[in-house]
């Protein structure tokens, strides 16, 4: 259903290519070009000669083409249904999307398909209007590259403001949660969209001279013991991370993790889910923290 | 057959990249069901699709090929790339830019005037062109009527096709489109959309699975399924079995999807086995839509009960439930620990005890899924029991194991 030659990149590629050419100024190097922004790596090895071979007479000689009009496709159904799926969906009042054109049209699937069985119960109020209103002046501020001034609760309970360069919005579908990271005048932060009490558009800035800073990593090593289906399990849980996978012995592995240092704690939990399937070998810091939660657990154990 | 990077069949392929995504640290000859130049080929496949995703290692065993990704900084799950690599017809892509280009304008033309276009138009300007027949055409016509691309209607005796107007404006769709591109469960078709406008926002994703994303098609085929209320024929692969394929005639109902580890899972109605069950969507290789269900909230009144005692996505021993309490160490200051149990429990109640104990009770099919869950409180255990013994027994022989492997004990596994 899916899979289907339409949605192909060939089929994009040779699309932008008649358009080149019917705007009189396709050539040969142009051709290489389309073909290398809109398809796959080696796609250059094929397309460009089955047109020139007229295998798909799609081009004459001379690089024009006797298509007249510019290949448009309207939406599939498909894609129709899918949309309209989307319009059932909390998140959606967040943007401002117009269901125009699929007043008549089937979702694809029912808004109550889904059950995310382990996603935290706290998620944002995706449908509180002063939510909405935060989120919605978030989008405009980084859409025409303006600062925002916040108020929101930290995470003891205090208040705080923020004069902040928003260039991230993020998104956790375990926490259900948006977080925007954002930069200040010294350092960058991370606020939970929901503890936002006020947001203000404030002046434009230059995106030239703004430089988001790149989040620092840190990398874990660890030992897996492939018991109860373990190396499955632990490669799917971390498989979000960039990570490199070796076999040292008979099912006995070694897999070095690179993660960003605001989620040490994190960590330190996902790990312990593992249970004596993974022995860290490294940071230190992370052993000491698994060797303290397991000394207190035995002295939690001996005081009964 | 010549190597092509396109592919006809998406199933072989999706078990490739699952392992070289997943795993990524086994080398060629470690991939011996298959032939090896099949695996040469589906690699080169993959790293024309994927591009700097696939990395490489040399080890004693040979080069291993992985895909790493850190789908926090990705742009967009790259693995959505594969569903746009369908192989076609040299005669397949040469008509589908003839017809619509026959058809602009607000054209409406029948198929023996389409295939007179054709030749007259576009083929007479080539040397030895190959001729589309008439039910060549029709066919083609068919299939993109089918798709809601063309629309047809009766001039006199004849069926005449016309361009659909969707009247669809996505102009401000951009950045719902950004973001339910890679969130949706079937975001791949957000990379689909012909003209889709670009965004200005940049989302970043956090745990976020794409990994889901191979199992696309079988999504879609049993979400149609669900949406019309039918049952369905899905052939699974069984791991218990030595990966023999089954048939199971099943009525879907929902889809039960980790945002923990990105595995998606069918809950499904059993006719055969007479009960609700849990199907992996990356064991599924094939759905087939049966006929519409006629009991339909009576099999879904089975799905909101199940719902209430189900932990994660087992229903263990058929008609038992497994009762668990357990009492948890928080010391002042530590609040968090209580709003973590609140937040994070799917079934059961918590209960402040005192100041510094807090309890958790829950009755589940199977408390055998909770140990994970569990283990993430070491250190803070007071108390554990469970009805089910052997996994009380679990709980306490890994916490024991635990010990002696950060104590220096590595055989203790």
């Amino acid at each position: 259903m899916l899979f289907n030659e339409i949605y192909g990149k060939y089929f994009a590629a040779v699309s932008e290519i008649i358009k080149a050419a019917q705007s009189g100024k396709l050539t040969e190097k142009e051709l290489y070009a389309i073909v290398r922004d809109n398809a796959f790596a080696e796609s250059s090895l094929v397309i460009p000669q089955m047109l020139k071979d007229e295998n798909w007479p799609l081009l004459r000689k001379d690089l024009s083409t006797p298509i007249e009009h510019a290949p448009e496709r309207s939406l599939t159904l498909l894609e129709k249904r899918w949309l309209k799926s989307l319009l059932s969906d909390p998140r959606i009042k967040l943007f401002d999307v117009s269901a125009k054109g699929l007043e008549d049209i089937e979702p694809l699937y029912p808004a109550d398909s889904f059950v995310y069985f382990d996603r935290y119960s706290n998620g944002d109020s995706f449908e509180d209007p002063e939510y909405i209103k935060n989120f919605k002046t978030v989008l405009k501020a980084m859409r025409e590259h303006r600062k925002v001034y916040v108020e929101f609760k930290g995470h003891r309970g205090t208040d705080q403001k923020r004069n902040c360069v928003v260039y991230n919005l993020e998104y956790s579908s375990k926490d259900d949660k948006f977080r925007i990271i954002a930069s200040g005048d010294r350092y960058s932060f991370i606020i939970n969209m929901a503890r936002i009490t006020k947001c203000e558009l404030m002046e434009e800035y230059s995106p030239e001279e703004f430089r988001p800073k790149a989040p620092i990593k840190k990398e874990i090593v660890f030992e897996l013991f492939d018991e109860r289906n373990a190396l499955e399990r632990v490669m799917l849980h971390f498989s979000h991370l960039e990570k490199e996978t070796e076999k040292i012995g008979d099912k006995k592995y070694r897999v070095k993790l690179l993660y960003e240092t605001e989620d040490e704690t994190e960590m330190l939990i996902r790990i312990l889910s593992f249970g004596p399937m993974i022995k860290v070998l490294s940071p230190q810091n992370l052993i000491e923290q698994i060797k303290n939660r397991i000394e207190k657990q035995e002295k939690l154990r001996t005081q009964k | 057959m010549p190597y092509s990077e396109l592919v006809k069949n998406f199933e072989r392929i999706r078990d490739y990249m699952r392992q070289f995504y997943v795993y990524g640290f086994k080398s060629r000859s470690e991939y011996d069901s298959k032939s090896a130049r099949s695996y040469d080929n589906e690699r080169r496949r993959i790293e024309s699709w994927l591009g700097d995703y696939m990395s490489f290692r040399t080890t004693a065993e040979g080069k291993n090929v992985f895909i790493s990704v850190d789908s926090r900084s990705a742009e967009q799950n790259p693995l959505y790339n594969a569903f746009r690599a369908k192989s076609f017809t040299d005669g397949s892509i040469t008509l589908y830019f003839y017809i619509l280009d026959l058809l602009s304008g607000g054209k409406a033309l029948s198929v023996q005037e389409i295939v007179d276009g054709i030749s007259e138009k576009y083929l007479s300007e080539f040397e030895n062109p190959e001729e589309f027949d008439v039910s060549t055409v029709r066919k083609k016509l068919k299939e993109y009527t089918e798709m809601g691309l063309l629309e047809t209607e009766k001039r006199g005796k004849e069926n005449v096709f016309s361009l659909s107007e969707d009247g669809v404006d996505l102009k401000n769709w951009a950045e719902a489109l950004a973001f339910y591109t890679e969130e949706d469960p079937l975001g791949v078709i957000g990379t689909f959309l012909p003209e889709k406008p670009e965004s200005k926002i940049d989302f970043r994703f956090k745990h976020h699975y794409i990994l889901n994303a191979l199992d696309s098609d079988i999504l879609c085929d049993i979400l149609l399924a669900m949406s019309e209320r039918r049952c369905a024929e899905v052939a699974v692969t069984s791991k218990r079995n030595n990966d023999i394929i089954h048939v199971h005639n099943v009525f879907p109902m929902k889809i039960f999807i980790s945002t923990q580890n990105g595995r998606q899972y069918l809950l499904c109605y059993h006719y055969s086995f007479r009960q609700p069950m849990f199907l992996r969507l990356d064991m599924i290789h094939s759905v087939k839509p049966g006929a519409v269900e006629k009991q339909y909230e009576k099999y879904m009144g089975y799905c909101e009960k199940l719902r209430e005692n189900v932990w994660g996505v087992s229903v263990g021993e058929p008609f038992s439930m497994d009762h668990l309490e357990m009492v948890i160490h928080v010391e002042k200051g530590e609040e968090y620990i209580v709003r973590r149990l609140e937040r994070e429990k799917r079934c059961g109640k918590v209960e402040r005890l005192d100041v510094n104990r807090v309890k958790f009770t829950a009755d589940v099919f199977d408390a055998g899924e909770m140990i994970p869950w569990i283990r993430t409180f070491t250190g803070r255990i007071e108390n554990l029991h469970c009805s089910n013994k052997a996994v009380e027994k679990q709980i306490f022989d890994d916490l024991e194991a635990m010990k002696a492997l950060y104590g220096g004990d590595e055989d203790v596994i």
